[in-house]
């Protein structure tokens, strides 16, 4: 028995051992703060390491993706005067972009940024499933305000037109950290759930 | 219902939708053909949508950031050191690039970490309950040295325990000027929706035995 516990635990720690030398080889070169910080957490990390969760995967043709939930993130260059245009259509709105975005049903979240004097725009989303789908959506179901936003795109070909899947992959950039604090709840669960939370609610009433 | 408009306030607010469309359409006087035809198309939409049920303006998340209901977004873009993008990603590899241990925080609906501008900046983005700063005060009291780990390829970070951390982070936020968000439940409100759903399921499976 003793050899047995023996013989299973000494790889563990040496490949645990391991990792620790790796993290700090890997910030040798870090700030005071970074160094400081490793340390405090090195054993917990160390065994994170070892014992990875699940890798985030792709979302398909672009972007990563944890369970249900992707990311998408684009970094687009701005047209003259498209920044000032955008930014004006978004107030109309009061910068709540969900007349439209609900009727995409599978997008939990969605920003858009100015940045770098308005010369440049970020575009990130959070949605369910797979990349082309989730586009094909966009396409099938709001073209119009789709086309009205992305107008300050520079190159922007409009979303009918056949190369808008490639303008887009072209400036999406693969998070390579995501992480979802619900990935294997969709948005069409989480509806399902709120309407079972409001019968149950209901049904505890009535037997009272 | 279709008396309703015939009101004064009513009429006066769609005169004020008249003048918003008006605006609209001279906005995108000089923009693209392509656009032009997309603002016609919705035209009559939008026309509805600011005049009679122009949906809650985005708020302030607190000191940077916009909110809607109850949830807020955070979006930084922070230039690295030099060395920073390397030992970051190695990092986030070697934790297969999901950071479930943001899950302690207790209040993070998704968040991501993307390399911008040849590794020269990062984008660090998040979607969060509440206000601005006690989401970072969570973050600084559950996980400071996760952070500081992950931070240390920031540019002149000071540490998350160091006074000066909200005023960095703050300086590099970008508020978003246009956001959305589905589920208007938090963090902790989704997860009980999920444990109901289960009971709720067993219990369903157990009477129909």
């Amino acid at each position: 028995m003793a050899n047995q516990t023996q013989t299973a635990t000494a790889p563990e720690s040496d490949a645990a051992a391991q990792k620790i030398q790796q993290l700090r080889e890997l910030f040798a070169d870090a700030s005071d703060v970074g160094k400081a910080a490793l340390e405090n957490v090195i054993k917990e990390l160390s065994s994170q390491v070892s014992a990875p969760p699940p890798p985030i995967e792709s979302a398909g043709r672009v972007g990563a993706r944890l369970g249900k939930r992707s990311e998408l993130t684009i970094i687009v260059p701005l047209v003259p005067g498209g920044a000032k245009r955008l930014r004006t259509f978004l107030q109309s709105l009061g910068g709540n972009l969900s007349p439209g975005a609900s009727k995409v049903g599978t997008l939990h979240d969605m920003r858009f940024v100015f940045f770098d004097n308005d010369t440049r725009l970020l575009f990130a989303t959070s949605f369910d499933g797979d990349w082309d789908v989730y586009i094909d959506d966009f396409i099938a179901l709001i073209p119009d305000y789709l086309d009205l936003m992305d107008s300050a795109w520079e190159g922007w070909p409009g979303i009918r037109n056949p190369g808008a899947k490639d303008y887009l992959v072209k400036h999406q950039i693969t998070a390579e950290g995501w992480f979802v604090a619900n990935p294997e709840l969709s948005l069409a669960e989480i509806d399902r759930l709120k309407r079972v939370g409001a019968a149950a609610d209901e049904f505890l009433d009535k037997i009272q | 219902m279709t008396t309703q408009p015939q009101t004064a306030s009513a009429a006066a607010s769609s005169r004020t939708a008249e003048e918003k469309i008006q605006y609209l359409k001279e906005l995108y006087a000089d923009a693209p053909e392509l656009s032009k035809k997309a603002l016609e198309n919705v035209l009559e939409e939008l026309k509805s949508q600011v005049a009679e049920t122009p949906p809650p303006p985005i708020e302030s998340a607190g000191r940077a950031g916009s909110r809607l209901g109850k949830v807020s977004e955070l979006t930084l873009i922070i230039p690295l050191a030099p060395g920073g993008a390397k030992r970051l990603r190695s990092l986030l590899q070697m934790l297969g690039g999901n950071l479930n241990g943001a899950n302690k925080v207790g209040t993070v609906h998704d968040m991501r970490f993307v390399f911008l501008d040849n590794d020269t900046k990062l984008l660090f983005a998040t979607a969060y309950d509440g206000d601005w700063d006690a989401y970072i005060d969570d973050f600084a009291t559950k996980i400071p040295d996760y952070l500081d780990v992950l931070n240390a390829g920031f540019e002149g970070w000071p540490g998350i325990r160091s006074p000066e951390a909200k005023d960095y982070l703050a300086k590099y936020q970008v508020t978003a000027e246009g956001w959305f968000v589905a589920n208007d439940l938090t963090v902790a409100e989704t997860r009980r929706l999920e444990r109901n759903g289960k009971a709720m399921d067993e219990f369903l499976d157990k009477i129909s035995e």
